[in-house]
């Protein structure tokens, strides 16, 4: 596996068949193989299945049904003989799938487990018609943009104030429901500071095209000096800048 | 053993011992507009559902197209020819129409068609209920329609997610409407279904065992199985949003603990055994027709069949892959990860089943078999790409994305290729007359390129979050592609409309069997098929088709000329010996009923129907159990008063309507051998409603357990009316019982008196309910007060319904008894007990959970 | 098949067993030990009336399964559904 495109030292838990490392790591390592795989056997599959289609067409003289064994209108159905081809494609495609599943399983349970408390930020979302609320341990609200420090793993904690929502952060291969009465978990590391969009992954009503918040991933001095500055009260000045307020009274119901 | 009895139905049954009959003479001729509205064959049946499933998937892709046009670039506010909240509702009624409206029917249109010839049986088991179940369909679709009217129809997706769905955040009378339609429709299905297992149950000829059923038999037979069941859990869930649309209970408010969730279990649980529902038949299809044009059997028989079995039991216990995301703990997560792995590997020997059927064989690439050979390769991609789904990690990243819609298309619309290679195949049975094969291949061409021009760029593309229209700009040229890619799949159906259209009225005649190497009963008769299918009596005693005259019963001498010896040993050789006696002896019987003839035609199906459209289309705008205001509402309630006259009469008219389904002699009736149909159609009913009820516990158990289970008292604070109306029901039943044993002695005034005793307990059980609710609502408690009252109030409410329906039978059979009816044939009495008892068990649970614990 | 007599007895257990499920409610017990004991007897009580008023004892086994198959389904989802919450 890739394993040394994660910084080792961040992620002690890595070993060489699982991986393990950011979201993103985790979900291109496995999405590669799946991909390889799944085209590789769709290939062979699909490409045996054209050969066979063209050597034993009508006329090729290829097949022989006719020789004794013909199929007879009104006769009770029966199979064909194979079964031993049958059994051993079965096989190996049960091999191929079962394994590959049960590999990412390992995985499931390195993402389910997620970060330390004491190395991760906490910050709860709340997802609302049609925006994202975003607060910090130490009270800090923010509205529409969420700011974390790079190279740092985020725990968030999802709710919504209304309808059914899902946050999601598609670059960073993070994502979550956001259920009314519950709280979903989910985690992430942003390796790179950049500005990324978080988006709704469920129909929540008119607005769900625009309900985006904006992601900033700092340098993790720059977010200390900026976290240093917000308190509890401070209703921030960064959601009046984000671009999707002012489409939200257009769209609200 | 013969049931040469009427056909019964399960829900208002009467006798129908009248002597008199109006059978097939004055049935009108299939040129006259009357036949199509009065029919119950199956075969006139099936093309409806045809005809009319095709133009639901004309309006599911007219809006499929308003939505690529959309997509076209991503939209800011305002841009683009849909408003947000038009696009959600294309969206929604998009994924509705096409899975309910247009696929399973379509897929039943051909069942109705092809099965009962595939069984050897003249008609289905209960004709009159199936017409029922097309009419039921069609308003369905009807009030679906008049929801575009009423302010817009529903909008929160085909999935319909909580708390969106309720009236707090989609207000419009039309998305209540919208549900209703869908209940309307899930009661077709649930006809359908009792109807489909009765008569593949009981129906089959001589000879043919289950196992022996012809394949695209079989995956009908396993759908309408997962319908009964699955159809019944999505009642349980419209219901119940219906009451939080209409009623104001409050299961799925966002303050109710677990709402949401809730209606996400409800959902699946239906949601995804109705994957299966829609893609079986289209594999029965791709199997026949495979067959045909290879010319070879299909390898693995047994094992194709048991895969299938196999999936049909599992797809009840995967649904919360649909949840991965949710707050359903990892347990639970790796469990049904398990089971989803598990139920794809059967498909996986499915697929290679098909594909080695084809090696040796001597393939002719006619329409239907190019459509069907395409529809397996798409089912490849669909399959392969579901199995990254399978794996939650990936499944985490790829929920809510276009991933996920690819994928599906290429599943379901891979099976509607399948279908419509099933269209061009069984055309000339239909219609006696052959498709244009060259406008067929190009119609293949056209959809095939156009298919995969529209689905694939979405794989490429799936970071695009569904439902949107504001995507990521770099996406545009792939949503581009897509969109016409729509565009060259919608319009191939031109070709076909064209083709098919033109090929019915002057296509060259076809004959028995256009398709060298069919098998299946459907070509061993004339295209089309006479109206009672066979000329003589069908049977496979001897190992293969035969037909025998009606006095040739006796085991016959081999007709045959190929050599079917292998066949034989196949067959139920042992099973048919005594099935000729058991016939032989019913003979007589069922000679006498074959003078008089069925009857074929019926219009109270048809006002039936229009009765139910009336009823739910009044009932729409209500909010929180009340009419509005002013003229309109007037004019809504008088709608609803007028479709319950129209119901109600219709019943009544259809109980007293005589009516003969075909005679059958009994043949091969595993596992229902020797028990009439009408009480099989019965049990069948009844175990869909166990389903129905058991949504609605599970609703309540499920709240609350959310809620904190010993936290949650019952609303009545006394149980003493609750235990009265459980003496008065357990005293009803066993009065029924004294009906039924009255009837049985021929004692018609004991049967009277018990029966009316039975009516005046319900009565009863009624008044002390009506009193109770009445005192209840004094205390200030309400449908919407809180959940735990929501949850009471809906629960009995629905068994008080039962009650009720069961009263208007009780009413109807004390009258009939009066005049002296059901001392010969006591069945309706028997039946009417069967589920009165069912509605007395149900209280036996309800009574401790919502009064004591 | 079934006398009138057996009939009438099994009414007057299934009165009688109606009442015990209210006096166990007011006879003290634990509250999950009293709610056992009240789903056991309407159980029975389901299955007297299914298998004596419905005679599903006397039908063949087919129709048992056929009921039997629909409980499950119910069952199946309440039980993993209210589990999954835990």
């Amino acid at each position: 596996m890739v394993t040394e495109l994660v910084p080792a030292a961040a992620f002690p838990l890595q070993s060489g068949l699982v991986p393990r490392g950011t979201r993103t790591f985790v979900f291109e390592s496995i999405f590669e193989v799946f991909l390889l795989l799944g085209t590789l056997v769709g290939i062979v599959v699909v490409g045996y299945m054209l050969y066979n289609a063209y050597k034993y067409r009508s006329g090729s003289g290829n097949g022989h049904i006719d020789d004794g064994d013909r199929l007879v209108l009104g006769e009770l159905p029966s199979g064909s003989g194979g079964g031993r081809k049958l059994f051993t494609s079965f096989f190996m495609s049960m091999v191929i799938v079962v394994s590959l599943v049960s590999w990412t399983y390992l995985t499931l349970l390195y993402v389910e487990e997620g970060p330390s408390d004491a190395e991760s930020l906490d910050v709860e979302v709340e997802g609302y018609q049609f925006g994202w609320r975003f607060t910090y341990p130490n009270g800090h609200t923010t509205d529409g943009v969420l700011r974390v420090p790079a190279d740092q793993p985020v725990q968030l904690t999802i709710t919504t104030a209304d309808v059914f929502h899902n946050f999601g952060i598609t670059e960073l291969r993070v994502k979550s429901d956001a259920i009314p009465g519950q709280e979903t978990e989910t985690w992430f590391t942003a390796d790179e500071p950049g500005t990324y969009t978080a988006q709704c992954y469920e129909l929540c009503g008119a607005g769900h095209s625009y309900m985006s918040a904006e992601v900033i991933v700092m340098p993790p001095d720059e977010y200390e000096a900026w976290y240093a500055n917000t308190t509890a009260d401070n209703a921030d000045a960064d959601s009046a800048t984000a671009n999707e307020s002012s489409l939200r009274p257009a769209v609200a119901p | 053993m013969t049931d040469a009895s009427p056909e019964r139905d399960a829900a208002a049954d009467g006798g129908h011992e009248v002597a008199h009959d109006d059978h097939g003479h004055d049935f009108p001729g299939t040129g006259s507009i009357k036949r199509w509205f009065v029919t119950t064959n199956h075969k006139d049946v099936g093309i409806l559902y045809i005809v009319t499933s095709l133009f639901f998937l004309v309006l599911g892709g007219v809006l499929a197209w308003l939505m690529r046009i959309q997509l076209l670039a991503p939209r800011g506010l305002g841009e683009g020819i849909l408003a947000p909240v038009a696009y959600n509702q294309a969206v929604s009624a998009h994924g509705l129409l096409m899975v309910f409206w247009f696929l399973s029917p379509f897929a039943f249109g051909f069942a109705n068609y092809v099965v009962p010839l595939q069984l050897g049986a003249k008609d289905l088991a209960f004709p009159r209920l199936n017409a029922l179940s097309y009419w039921l369909y069609l308003f369905s679709g009807i009030l679906f329609g008049v929801s575009f009217f009423q302010g817009g129809t529903f909008s929160g997706g085909w999935t319909m997610y909580a708390p969106l769905s309720v009236p707090t955040f989609t207000p419009d009378v039309g998305a209540s409407t919208a549900v209703l339609a869908l209940v309307l429709f899930v009661a077709s299905v649930t006809v359908s279904s009792v109807n489909f297992l009765t008569t593949m149950h009981r129906m089959r000829a001589e000879g043919l065992t289950l196992r022996n059923v012809p394949l695209f038999s079989w995956t009908i037979l396993l759908t309408a199985w997962m319908m009964l069941f699955a159809f019944a859990a999505l009642l349980a869930a419209l219901l119940v949003l219906s009451s939080d649309r209409l009623l104001g209970t409050t299961y799925f408010a966002m303050e109710s603990p677990a709402g949401a969730l809730l209606w996400t279990h409800l959902f699946w649980f239906f949601g995804h055994p109705e994957v299966y529902i829609v893609f079986f038949p289209a594999l029965g299809v791709m199997a026949e027709v495979f067959q045909t044009f290879t010319g070879r059997r299909i390898v693995g028989r047994k094992w194709f069949i048991l895969a299938m079995v196999l999936v049909a039991i599992q797809s009840f216990a995967v649904w919360m892959h649909h949840m991965f995301l949710t707050s359903i703990n990892l347990q639970v997560k790796t469990l049904f990860m398990i089971t989803t792995i598990g139920i794809s590997l059967p498909f996986d020997l499915m697929v290679f089943a098909l594909i080695y059927t084809m090696l040796k064989g001597k393939i002719r690439f006619t329409t239907p078999f190019l459509f069907v050979f395409g529809a397996l390769l798409l089912f490849i991609i669909g399959g392969i790409t579901g199995v990254f789904l399978g794996a939650v990690v990936l499944d985490y990243e790829f929920r809510g994305t276009y991933w996920v819609v690819a994928h599906f298309h290429y599943v379901m619309v891979g099976g509607v290729t399948a279908l419509v290679g099933g269209l061009y195949y069984w055309f000339p049975k239909m219609t006696g007359r052959m498709y244009d094969e060259f406008l067929g291949k190009l119609h293949f061409a056209v959809y095939f390129v156009g298919f995969n021009l529209l689905y694939f760029p979405l794989f490429v593309a799936w970071e695009t979050p569904r439902r949107v229209f504001d995507y990521a700009p770099e996406l545009a040229p792939w949503h581009q592609l897509a969109t016409v890619g729509g565009f060259v799949l919608g319009l191939s159906f031109l070709i076909m409309f064209y083709n098919l259209f033109k090929s019915a009225f002057v296509g060259d005649p076809a004959p028995d069997n256009p398709w060298e190497y069919a098998t299946t009963a459907e070509w061993a008769v004339s295209s089309p098929p006479p109206l009672e299918n066979f000329d003589g009596t069908p049977t496979y005693r001897n190992g293969h088709l035969e037909f025998l005259d009606a006095g040739e019963v006796a085991p016959g001498e081999d007709r045959s000329d190929g050599p079917t010896g292998a066949a034989v040993s196949d067959g139920g050789v042992t099973a048919s010996a005594t099935t000729a006696v058991t016939a032989d002896a019913e003979l007589p019987t069922a000679e006498a009923a074959e003078v008089e003839g069925p009857s074929h035609a019926s219009i109270w199906p048809f006002v039936l129907s229009a009765g139910a459209f009336l009823v739910l289309l009044g009932l729409s705008p209500l909010q929180d159990a009340a009419f509005p205001e002013g003229m309109v509402g007037a004019a809504y309630a008088t709608t609803t008063v007028a479709g319950g006259v129209v119901t109600l009469g219709s019943l009544v008219a259809m109980g007293l309507e005589p009516f003969h389904g075909p005679v059958f002699e009994e043949g091969e009736a595993w596992p229902f051998a020797g028990i009439d149909n009408g009480k099989v159609g019965m049990w069948i009913f009844l175990a869909s409603d166990v389903v129905l009820f058991g949504g609605f516990l599970g609703a309540y158990v499920f709240t609350r357990v959310a809620f904190g289970w010993t936290g949650w008292e019952p609303i009545p604070s006394d149980p003493i009316p609750g235990l009265v109306n459980t003496y008065i029901l357990l005293t009803s039943s066993f009065t029924v019982v004294l009906a039924l044993v009255a009837a049985e002695k021929k004692h018609k005034w004991g049967l009277v008196t018990s029966l009316g005793a039975t009516f005046v307990l319900g009565i009863g059980f009624l008044v002390n309910k009506g009193l109770e609710w009445q005192h209840l609502f004094h205390e200030g408690l309400w449908l919407s007060t809180n959940v735990r009252a929501s949850t009471f109030f809906l629960t009995t409410g629905l068994h008080a319904a039962h009650v009720i329906a069961g009263l208007v039978i009780a009413l109807y059979l004390t009258a009939r008894a009066w005049r002296g009816a059901y001392l010969e044939d006591s069945r309706s009495v028997e039946y009417f007990g069967l589920y009165w008892h069912f509605v007395d068990i149900v209280w036996l649970f309800l009574f401790p959970l919502f009064y004591i614990l | 098949m079934v006398s009138t007599k057996l009939y009438t007895a099994i009414y007057v257990v299934l009165f009688v067993s109606a009442t015990v499920q209210v006096l166990v409610e007011f006879a003290g017990l634990s509250y999950w030990l009293a709610f056992g004991v009240i789903m056991v007897l309407s159980a029975a009580k389901a299955v007297l009336v299914a298998a004596y008023f419905q005679h599903l004892r006397f039908e063949p086994r087919s129709l048992t399964y056929l009921v039997g198959i629909g409980l499950a389904a119910a069952l199946a989802l309440t039980l993993a559904a209210s589990y999954s919450l835990l």
